[in-house]
């Protein structure tokens, strides 16, 4: 079975720093913990204020805190990256189109789904 | 700050008790995901059915690639009827779940914390307590021949074959 991150870490970051809810919530300016035990049980995504505030407070980067949110927007990122790349493949080539075909490897290095011959945004050049 | 390596193993490990469980997630040996204990007020079967809906909740919430337990088929252990049937039922929700299951012998766990010295349940409690700082505030007093095991011996109990989970393979 393979292994996929949580969708956020943000109680064991509380817990590591020995904080309640209830303080974490006074810290993101919030009125008690629920809101805070909401974020930790993934039953409501954070707004991006919030979420830069989680970082602040426990010192870790978003992208670590909710692990799992990001992977899965990375993943989709790559996927589309790859569509892109396609579709750029097709276009006259130009200085412009191959600076995009550059960002968009940077984007697909190293993914599964841009490493099919199909998917993959070498091929643009 | 410790980040997750893609190979390492989520592992959870539980340690039933009279109460309920115990409980622990361990991301690798260095990350605490969560621990706590959860209770079950009912008998017999019924204590076993809700201690059971719990489990299951835990597996929902964190996806294990390992589920950890204890090894009660072993001489030396002195479970009671009823906790062991508790696990073998834990051990059929993870194949239904197809989720592996290590069992760990309270033997094994003090082998592998003797290295550090610690051979008493108290002492290996101290050392978990000493690799995870966070849990320093919940150790439990050191216990007297006329006092009860306390809830919170069951957490660190659940550390321990975690922490082993995530060494062995």
């Amino acid at each position: 079975m393979p292994s996929y991150p949580l969708s956020n870490y943000l109680k064991m970051h509380r817990r590591r720093s020995g904080f309640f809810q209830d303080e974490v919530s006074f810290l993101l300016g919030a009125e008690g913990g629920a809101e805070v035990c909401r974020h930790e049980r993934c039953r409501r995504v954070p707004t991006l204020e919030t979420a830069l505030a989680y970082e602040a407070i426990f010192g870790v980067p978003v992208r670590e805190l909710f692990a799992g949110v990001y992977r899965k927007a990375e993943k989709e990122v790559k996927r589309r990256a790859g569509r892109l790349a396609r579709r750029l493949h097709r276009a006259n080539p130009s200085r412009l189109t191959e600076r995009k075909a550059e960002a968009l490897r940077a984007i697909c290095f190293g993914s599964p789904d841009c490493s099919t011959p199909n998917h993959d945004p070498a091929q643009t050049k | 700050m410790i980040q997750r390596r893609q190979n390492e193993r989520r592992v959870l490990a539980i340690d039933p008790s009279t109460r309920g469980f115990g409980f622990a997630v361990l991301e690798g040996s260095l990350r605490l995901i969560d621990r706590g204990t959860r209770s079950a007020r009912a008998k017999e079967e019924n204590k076993n059915r809700q201690c059971l809906e719990k489990v299951e909740e835990l597996i929902d919430i964190y996806a294990p690639d390992v589920v950890a337990l204890e090894k009660c088929d072993v001489r030396s252990s002195r479970r009671c009827a009823r906790v062991r049937r508790l696990i073998e039922a834990i051990v059929m929700l993870a194949a239904e779940r197809k989720i592996r299951v290590r069992r760990i012998s309270r033997r094994q766990v003090q082998a592998a914390f003797a290295e550090s010295g610690a051979s008493t349940q108290h002492e290996i409690a101290a050392v978990i307590a000493r690799r995870f700082p966070e849990l320093a505030p919940h150790l439990p007093p050191v216990r007297k021949a006329w006092m009860a095991e306390h809830h919170a011996e069951r957490v660190f109990g659940a550390v321990g074959m975690a922490f082993l989970s995530t060494k062995r393979d």
